[in-house]
């Protein structure tokens, strides 16, 4: 128990002594300040898309939709929870740091269970700093404009769900890391992903269906934010979602276990 | 240091019994190791035991498996066949292998990080107090450079590094991929010291490895040599060098006569000069005496020193991969 204790400290250490890791922190906690800064200076504004103008726009500040859509912001900086989780195992690959680790720690699947273990507490940070950067924005520049959410059981659930989804994507982060090893290809795969591939799936008629068994998709379930119908409930797209994160974490290990490192 | 009390030569005071076993403990034995990547065979039934209390030079050219070979010891490249263990258990299954083991297989490191903070991290995942950082960056002359980041430091600096973590476990076997490259003469000159101190001083199991045997030749024991991935030769030093004795190089205005005297006392004379013999067979001592009773003139009589190192590019010519053509290792 001790040593497996020492082995997420380790991998701690690893992360403070190094940049990234604050830097991650600090653009998740600015993205979420400035999407929610956005929400705000645009709420209660008309749609101006295809539907022309008149059509369904941003809810007004002070709405309980203002706070729904508010409590969800968090969940839209799971990109920096990926990339995170995925550096932690990478930058082992890129700086040849494996060799030092996997010679302390001959059992390799130790190690990858410690930086899921590691990952998951450093992405509950990253959470911690989005969600309370989403929260004071809305809160001080809301209330500014006339209406500061209104902060019901339902919104908070929201944001705890959404902060909840960071903790899983950095865990799965660690885990493709694990199964990719090279830091570029893995940062690059997971953003083509996240932005190109699952949005996509999303939109075209013939695949929508799948949407809502990919990771994307249960993360729309399980923070609310999903306009369509098909998805799948809250706790049912945690699950699944959680069910990816265990996926991706347990085959990174069986590779990381199995793989020479040379 | 705690391994002090066990030094080589019998008079330590752990008897005949705790020595015997604390010798078993670090013994390196590799039997049998095969590894074959695609079609290529880097390593081949390759068997050799490391002693302790001694530098063994592991050699061999470059793609000669080597870094494989060390690699499969320590539990990192999974071998097709064969063990590898270290004090009979195999490192994969040592209960804590840094404080059994110290590797240097290459300059790693994350270059945003300070030395001091690279090695407190392996100190947290070993489970050592982490002030053993600080102990061995003194150790290897360090400390001034420890909060300096790790990627400013210089080439020597980064195998002073390496050591470093390879000795934070106080571990009584070391193994060294290469160690050398890269130092300049100052920093071979102190590796050489450090490793005879580690093995002669406190009894550890040094395993170097080296694509030149002139860079162990002053600090090797015993070497190991192996080409294509098959053992070529294992032995003491002094073995080697026996087999490249009997090499003197004479100049003489007479070297007719001397070599027909040399001739008849049974050594194998070549002239390669007018005024210049290679003689096989004899020391320097026997061609001297015999000039000396011919009265013949002698204005040069030493022994080839590079004889070693001739014994050693026989012994694994033909196993080189990537051999320049017409020039020698550099």
């Amino acid at each position: 128990m001790n040593a497996a204790v020492d082995l997420v400290r380790a991998e701690w250490t690893k992360l403070l002594t190094t940049k990234v890791g604050y830097w991650l922190v600090a653009v998740g906690a600015l993205m979420a300040a400035g999407f929610t800064a956005l929400f705000t200076a645009f709420a209660g504004d008309q749609g101006s898309g295809p539907g022309g103008p008149g059509g369904p726009g941003l809810p007004a500040v002070g709405t309980e939709a203002y706070a729904s859509l508010v409590a969800g912001i968090p969940a839209q900086v799971v990109v920096i929870a990926v990339v995170l989780g995925v550096i932690g195992t990478t930058q082992e690959y890129r700086h040849r740091t494996a060799t030092p680790t996997f010679l302390v720690t001959p059992r390799r699947g130790r190690v990858v269970v410690a930086k899921l273990v590691a990952y998951a507490v450093a992405g509950l940070v990253l959470a911690v700093a989005a969600v309370a950067a989403t929260v004071l924005v809305a809160t001080l520049y809301g209330g500014a404009r006339g209406g500061a959410p209104d902060w019901t059981a339902d919104a908070v659930g929201t944001l705890l769900r959404s902060g909840l989804a960071l903790v899983v994507y950095a865990v799965i982060g660690v885990g493709v890391g694990a199964l990719v090893r090279n830091q570029v290809g893995a940062v690059v795969g997971a953003l083509v992903y996240l932005f190109v591939v699952e949005p996509i799936v999303a939109s075209v008629p013939a695949t929508a269906d799948a949407y809502r068994w990919l990771p994307g998709g249960a993360l729309a379930a399980l923070t609310g934010d999903g306009r369509g119908t098909d998805l799948l409930g809250t706790w049912e797209g945690g699950a699944l979602l959680l069910g990816y994160g265990l996926l991706a974490a347990v085959l990174g290990t069986v590779l990381a276990v199995r793989r020479d490192v040379v | 240091m705690r391994l002090d009390g066990r030094r080589r030569g019998g008079t330590e005071r752990g008897g005949v019994i705790s020595s015997e076993a604390a010798t078993a403990e670090g013994r390196v034995e590799v039997r049998d190791l095969t590894k074959t990547f695609g079609s290529v065979t880097a390593v081949d039934s390759l068997s050799f035991t490391v002693e302790p209390g001694q530098v063994t030079g592991f050699l061999g050219p470059n793609g000669a498996g080597k870094t494989t070979t060390l690699r499969m010891a320590l539990g990192l490249i999974t071998p097709d066949r064969g063990t590898a263990t270290i004090g009979g258990t195999p490192y994969a299954a040592l209960p804590r292998p840094a404080t059994r083991v110290g590797a240097v297989l290459e300059t790693a490191f994350h270059p945003g990080r300070s030395g001091r903070d690279h090695l407190r991290v392996y100190c947290r995942a070993a489970g050592l107090p982490t002030r053993r950082a600080d102990d061995v960056l003194a150790q290897v002359g360090l400390t001034p450079a420890g909060g300096r980041r790790a990627g400013g430091y210089s080439l020597g600096m980064r195998q002073r590094l390496g050591l470093a973590t390879a000795l934070l476990g106080d571990p009584r076997v070391l193994v060294l991929d290469e160690p050398a490259n890269g130092l300049d003469p100052e920093g071979i000159q102190w590796l050489r010291g450090f490793l005879r101190h580690l093995a002669h001083d406190q009894g550890r199991t040094v395993l170097v490895s080296s694509h030149l045997l002139a860079e162990v030749e002053q600090t090797a024991d015993r070497v190991v040599i192996v080409g294509a991935g098959k053992l070529v030769r294992e032995g003491s030093l002094a073995e080697l060098r026996d087999e490249s004795a009997g090499t003197v190089l004479v100049r003489t205005p007479a070297s007719a006569q001397l070599a027909a005297a040399l001739t008849g006392a049974g050594a194998a004379v070549e002239s390669t000069a007018p005024d210049a013999l290679t003689v096989t067979g004899m020391t320097t001592e026997q061609v001297g005496a015999h000039a000396f009773s011919a009265g013949v003139e002698l204005h040069e009589l030493r022994a080839r020193t590079t004889g070693l190192e001739e014994v050693y590019f026989r012994l694994t010519s033909g196993a080189e991969q990537y051999a320049a053509t017409g020039g020698g290792a550099s």
